[in-house]
């Protein structure tokens, strides 16, 4: 699973998900993208999931970039435990995904295989997404 | 060539209230700089912006009509588009002099499956998508074509080989070394069982940055 090497803090604030993904909106490396339509927590298992669902769909040929990193720590309470006495203890990594927000690229493969892949990828993740390709202009 | 005339108005008031105004009446903000003059704010129609582009290309060279005003040559410099719809927000409008060079940046296009992929199973990487290149705006190509077929695996395709095909005309502003497109085997990923994938799957934490100050201390009581 993927998770920072290093952190400054063990346990950090919510924080706010609003607005759109104005960084990190556009193809980078390869010819498809998997774009977000909705904001969510993206956990590291789901990214796993999704890499793993791509990868094995493609099989030997092609190649599969991971846009997003999860490297905001995520606590719970256990169960049965009053409220208070602290904050919970770290229970996973998630990332913070805003609308627009491309997940996944994948170069080397044919449109057909790359929208399956893409698909099988997005029935992983608790968002709606949008398979995008590369395009002149508008 | 087909003259492409772009139809603009002024737009009178800036700021942020006003811009929003005009994307809700369908069309779009813009600004118009360059050759040596004042900006101007303006408003263009994206439907017709579009059609203009996909008939030129990217870097064609519009006439840019002002309501009262002379056709002046402009060109499309920069562009900001919605990150979920992909719509247009806002464009750069530069004017150009026919007999200066400039500096724009031109999409590569890979033609022809790679000897590599076809009987060796490689994968074709692309690693330079656009290059900026120098040349008199009417040499501007819309795009730069590369051919691959020849490459097996291993090889590569430098940005030395694309500019001997282009001739002295276009000028490509990169390092001669800088490596287009290559051709590498796909790395194997061997899946681990599952009992291995549970027990790495374990949660570890990661390690916490000591705050500054404390490293800073104990270094100066060392050394004291």
């Amino acid at each position: 699973m993927l998770m920072p090497k290093k952190v400054k803090y063990r346990k950090q604030q919510r924080g706010r998900r609003c607005g759109k993904a104005w960084r990190g909106s556009e193809l980078a490396f390869g010819d498809y993208g998997l774009k977000a339509l909705e904001v969510a927590w993206i956990t590291d298992r789901q990214i796993e999931a999704s890499r793993v669902a791509m990868t094995r769909t493609i099989k030997r040929g092609g190649k599969v970039w991971i846009r997003v990193f999860p490297d905001k720590p995520i606590t719970k309470k256990p169960a049965e435990t009053r409220m208070g006495k602290g904050k919970g203890a770290p229970e996973g990594w998630v990332a913070v995904v805003r609308p627009g927000k491309i997940l996944f690229e994948m170069g080397g493969v044919g449109e057909a295989i790359a929208r399956e892949a893409m698909a099988l990828a997005g029935h992983k993740l608790p968002i709606k997404t949008q398979m995008v390709s590369r395009r002149e202009f508008l | 060539m087909e003259t492409l005339v772009l139809e603009a108005e002024i737009r009178k008031d800036k700021g942020k209230g006003p811009a929003h105004r005009v994307r809700r009446e369908g069309k779009i903000p813009a600004v118009l700089y360059g050759a040596d003059k004042g900006s101007v704010p303006l408003i263009l129609s994206p439907r017709q912006l579009g059609n203009l582009l996909r008939q030129g290309g990217t870097h064609a060279i519009l006439q840019l009509q002002l309501h009262g005003e002379e056709l002046t040559p402009v060109m499309v410099v920069d562009f900001q588009r919605d990150p979920v719809k992909g719509t247009l927000l806002h464009v750069d409008l530069q004017r150009i002099a026919l007999d200066r060079k400039m500096h724009v940046s031109v999409p590569v296009v890979v033609t022809g499956e790679p000897r590599g992929v076809k009987e060796q199973n490689g994968v074709l990487e692309v690693i330079t998508r656009e290059l900026e290149v120098e040349c008199l705006p009417l040499n501007i190509p819309t795009h730069l074509t590369v051919d691959v077929a020849a490459l097996g695996v291993g090889d590569h395709l430098r940005v030395a080989d694309l500019q001997q095909l282009l001739g002295e005309k276009i000028h490509i502003l990169r390092e001669p070394n800088a490596v287009i497109c290559h051709v590498i085997m796909p790395k194997i990923v061997e899946e681990k069982p599952a009992e291995v994938e549970a027990v790495a799957a374990a949660p570890a934490e990661p390690e916490v940055i000591k705050k500054g100050k404390v490293a800073e201390e104990e270094e100066s009581t060392e050394s004291s």
